[in-house]
């Protein structure tokens, strides 16, 4: 690891101030930009903790919908009442994500901003499209783990439990930067496929900070599944988060797609109805059209159908497969 | 009775491990808890593909780092990812990784061979074993027979603690620290690299983080550490990083079994051929190092009596990091495609696969075990494959094992000391299986003294003798030693008691929970202690005396029970049934957490851990500890160890290994049993479970119809 001026930001105001001269890494809980700078894919010459301005930790029900402060820590909303009873969607994604260590750290703004989790991406040896080099070593390589849907030029998959959850609420980031006090920008929109940026995966600019998150409504039914090959400390393989809002059901999917994937064939399947066993297959059914697997990852197609069927009968409160 | 549930064992030892509050406090010291006083630190240039040229470097702008002594690079071609190209020192770790930045190699990449499937010799093209026709008669002859080939990966040691060392060269003398299985092994080398007598070097490892087999000798740290600790006569360390660790310094080779098993009309098996390919380094087996080796073997066919077997094997040169032996060599992935090929032959012969297994079964004590562990999983429940209600499914699976035991070469000291405290030595090391604790559990309890009284040191080269902890060794080779050992200090202090009462023979005085009587008298240890005019007096014994004992075979007998996703093809393991001979018993916690942990690593092995290289570069994708993917606690399931003998008509016996051999088998048949078609390729992932499902639904069915 290369050596660092390190920033405490006393006030969020500085942070802003000091992160818009563009020369600092913004660290919260740390989990993401250790990893990235102990690789030496990130060499920051300074780095800004934001992590001790414990007034941007807090879960508000105000009148315009549950305010989530940027440094709210996944422990945080795995630990709320509230968010359990009445966002069961975002309370599953934060409270079963990694260990129970990382979520006393990691922020829900950190983990909304993490940088992909793709292992060609993670190692200083692949030169890969995303660090500026000319392939994608997915596409010919190792991809049980990418996307399906998506993908192109790269193939990575976003790496935030947390961010298909938000979606599906339809929830909103708020951002501020030295040139803005405030920029409101809906979750389905804040994050953007490899064609439009390879090297981000957010609308994010330098200077920009996530402030942070409200949920305007509260959904009637909501659940999040989440599928891994380990139950201890793993990336879900696929997941499924589902929300009815007054618009009707939204389903958003993660871990399939570089971006938190908006599956609009099943929600027009699902529209606002009830769900039966029935509704719920017929849209894990649509929730795969246009999927596109590569060599190694077909089985996600399956685990797409599944996890979307699931997440809909958990929320509908009808039976799904439980372990025995 | 040949078990007790409660696993009360004969020597009544249920404490906890004697290091358990320096280990938890962090007042045990490991190698890399050793920073001296002007220290250098070094670390090894690594190839970063799998066969690759170096093309360009910059060692001058390497060398200018501020800080850093010297840049070396010794060859230009790397033949794995981490091979060793040369190396680095500097002044401190800022320094040496700015060196390793700086120096900024750039390769070219050649075609890198990653796949074991891909790089074997067909088997129709491998020269046919001797006995091929007499394999080949058995299965004329055979009314039945069946064939099926199986598939297992790589898995790397990934020891928690990596492989290091600190060598500290004063010039007529050293002091090293070093994480090892053999501190004999490991100071004898550093000597020969410092060209110092053996006395001369001081080594320690009184706690290591870990070792499966890769930790013999001083391997390639101590090298570097020794050659640089000597010129620039100032201390030196090696410690290998977390990516290292996985890429260089050993791993269970992959193998590919195919088996080919003819059986007569009663069920028993006759004989047939069996081929196995090993992946091993580019240039052979276990030529990573210099402390151990490790092939491509795959001990196929074992356990079971499968008739006249023509068996033949490949080593196959794979551009990856090299193969050592790990915690049982070639057996865990041995005994999941026997399993597995076990089940398959008893549904060819209509018999239950435990029927089947007793019937085949060449060892009295296994048959034994395998129905008290059927009795304890719930065999009887058994649904037939794939039958159970629901996409969840539940299967029940078996796999067998068994070690060998030999003797062993060992010396155990004892001092006692004037106020009593009993000071046990051992140059054995403790590479985290309990085994300070079961020695000083051997003397205490032969003395019955208090633990309190117990002070025991072990994993030190000026310490007595201890063997290498390899091939589960170090308890069968020290146990009958410690019991010598203690005799002899019992006898010394019951002289000086003796002395004290006037009485001749000292047989008649008995040493009882810590009190010397005779004759109506009684005297406590201490107080016998204090009548000894000395500082202490002390004991040891090399030999086993009466102590060695007719061993046991370590058999092992595991039952799985699982539940697979049959949509997803996620398998969650509810409860291991883990049988195991262990001889005589002295600790219950410590063979309780060896057979646990052995349980742990063996589910890992069969679900997860996969060395992944890639297929353009040669590079191991995964070299690190979230995406190399190993069980957690949530992971594991409820595991009931059961302890086999509780009687002293053995000697303690081999522990270790035996364990880690049942698992993987026992969990892909109850994998098969839920599903009711096996995986043949480990790990068993979701993708390769639902793609074996898929290839008995019914779509596959509506293909395969004419």
């Amino acid at each position: 690891m290369n050596s660092f001026d390190y920033l405490v930001a006393e006030q969020f105001d500085a942070a802003v101030a000091e992160y818009g001269r563009g020369t600092a890494a913004l660290k919260a809980g740390g989990i993401d930009l250790l990893d990235l700078m102990k690789e030496g894919i990130d060499s920051p010459s300074t780095v800004l903790s934001i992590g001790e301005l414990g007034e941007f930790r807090y879960i508000r029900d105000e009148n315009d919908g549950v305010h989530i402060g940027c440094l709210t820590t996944l422990a945080d909303i795995g630990r709320s009442k509230l968010l359990k009873i009445k966002y069961p969607v975002l309370h599953h994604a934060a409270a079963e994500a990694a260990t129970p260590q990382i979520r006393e750290r990691a922020t829900i703004a950190g983990n909304l901003c993490q940088r992909p989790r793709c292992w060609y991406f993670r190692q200083r040896e692949f030169h890969c499209l995303k660090k500026g080099g000319a392939t994608c070593f997915a596409v010919d390589g190792e991809n049980r783990y990418h996307a399906i849907f998506g993908g192109g030029p790269s193939y990575i998959v976003h790496p935030s439990n947390i961010a298909p959850a938000l979606v599906a609420l339809d929830a909103v980031i708020h951002v501020r930067s030295t040139d803005k006090e405030n920029e409101p920008i809906k979750a389905a929109d804040f994050f953007v496929l490899p064609e439009q940026s390879l090297k981000t995966e957010n609308v994010l600019k330098p200077g920009q900070i996530i402030s942070e998150v409200v949920l305007p409504q509260a959904p009637t039914q909501s659940a999040t599944i989440e599928l891994r090959e380990k139950q201890s400390f793993d990336w879900p393989v696929t997941m499924a988060c589902v929300a009815r809002l007054d618009g009707g059901w939204r389903v958003c999917l993660g871990s399939v797609a570089p971006i938190p994937w908006l599956s609009r064939p099943a929600m027009e399947v699902l529209a606002n109805k009830d769900i039966t066993p029935e509704l719920a297959a017929a849209a894990g059914e649509a929730a795969v059209k246009g999927a596109d697997p590569l060599a190694d990852n077909e089985y996600k197609v399956q685990l797409v159908k599944v996890a979307t069927k699931r997440a809909l009968l958990t929320a509908a409160g009808l039976e799904v497969p439980r372990w025995n | 009775m040949t078990y007790r549930s409660d696993n009360h064992v004969a020597l009544e030892n249920d404490g906890p491990r004697l290091d358990i509050v320096e280990k938890v406090t962090g007042k045990a010291r490991f190698t890399t808890d050793y920073y001296l006083p002007q220290m250098l630190w070094a670390a090894y240039i690594i190839c970063d593909y799998g066969d690759a040229h170096v093309r360009k470097s910059n060692i001058g702008a390497a060398r200018a780092v501020k800080g850093v002594l010297e840049v070396q690079i010794d060859k230009q071609d790397g033949q794995y990812h981490g091979d060793r190209l040369g190396h680095i020192c500097a002044e401190s770790r800022q320094a040496l990784e700015r060196g390793l930045a700086a120096l900024d190699l750039k390769f070219r990449i050649r075609n890198p061979k990653t796949r074991l499937e891909d790089e074997r010799t067909p088997r129709d093209k491998l020269t046919p074993a001797q006995n091929d026709a007499e394999a080949q008669k058995a299965l004329k002859e055979s009314a039945l027979a069946a064939e099926a080939e199986f598939q297992t990966q790589v898995q790397t040691h990934v020891a928690l603690e990596p492989h290091g060392c600190v060598v500290d060269y004063r010039g007529d003398s050293a002091v090293a620290y070093g994480s090892t299985q053999s501190n004999i092994a490991f100071r004898n080398d550093l000597a020969r690299e410092l060209k110092l007598r053996q006395d001369q070097v001081e080594f320690h490892c009184e706690y290591v983080g870990g070792g499966f087999g890769a930790k013999f000798g001083c391997d390639s740290e101590g090298v570097l550490a020794a050659k640089l600790s000597k010129k620039y006569s100032r201390p030196c360390r090696v410690i290998r990083t977390r990516k290292q660790e996985h890429l260089d310094t050993g791993n269970r080779p992959g193998s590919i079994q195919y088996m080919r098993i003819g059986l007569s009309r009663d069920g028993k098996m006759r004989g047939g051929k069996i081929a196995t390919w090993g992946s091993v380094g580019p240039t052979g087996g276990g030529q990573a190092s210099a402390g151990g080796g490790g092939g491509g073997g795959v001990r196929n066919p074992s356990r079971y009596n499968f008739g006249a077997i023509a068996k033949v094997h490949e080593d196959v040169s794979l551009n990856g990091g090299y193969p050592r032996a790990m915690r049982a060599p070639g057996n865990p992935q041995a005994m999941f495609a026997i399993e597995l090929m076990m089940d398959h032959l008893a549904e060819k012969a209509g018999k239950d696969p435990l029927e089947f297994r007793l019937l085949n079964e060449t060892s009295d004590i296994r048959r034994e075990m395998l129905k008290v562990g059927a009795e304890l999983i719930g065999w009887s429940h058994r649904k037939p494959n794939g039958t159970t209600h629901g996409p969840i499914k539940r299967g029940l699976g078996v796999g067998v094992a068994d070690w060998g035991n030999g003797r062993g070469n060992a010396t155990i000291g004892i001092n006692v000391y004037r106020d009593g405290t009993v000071e046990v030595l051992s140059g054995a090391q403790d590479i985290g299986t309990g085994y300070r604790t079961m020695i000083g559990d051997v003397v205490r309890t032969h003395l019955g003294l208090p633990r309190e009284l117990l002070v025991v040191k072990v994993g030190r080269s000026d310490y007595p003798e201890g063997p290498a902890s390899g091939g589960s060794m170090t308890s069968r080779a020290t146990a009958p030693k410690g019991f010598m050992a203690a005799d002899l200090a019992r006898e010394g202090i019951r002289r000086l008691v003796a002395k004290e009462w006037g009485i001749q023979k000292v047989d008649d005085i008995a040493l009882e929970n810590g009190v010397f009587k005779a004759g109506g008298k009684s005297m406590d240890w201490a107080k016998a202690c204090r009548l000894m005019m000395r500082d202490r007096l002390s004991f040891s014994s090399a030999e086993d005396g009466q102590y060695w004992k007719t061993p046991t075979g370590s058999e092992a007998v595991q039952f799985a029970d699982v539940s697979v996703d049959t949509e997803t093809g996620i398998i969650r393991v509810n409860k291991v049934v883990a049988l195991q001979n262990v001889g005589l018993p002295v600790n219950r916690n410590t063979i309780e957490n060896q057979i646990c942990g052995a349980v742990i690593q063996g589910l890992s092995f069969c679900l997860f851990e996969d060395r992944i290289l890639n297929r353009q570069t040669g590079a191991m994708v995964n070299p690190n500890m979230d995406m190399y993917k190993i069980a957690g606690p949530v992971d594991v399931p409820e595991i009931v160890p059961i302890i086999w003998r509780e009687d002293r008509d053995v000697g303690v016996n081999s522990l270790g290994e035996p364990p880690v051999i049942p698992t993987p088998g026992a969990i892909a048949t109850a994998v098969a049993n839920a599903i009711g078609t096996q995986v043949r390729s480990m790990p068993l992932t979701p993708d390769k479970v639902l793609a074996a499902i898929a290839s008995v639904g019914p779509a596959a069915r509506k293909a395969k119809a004419p």
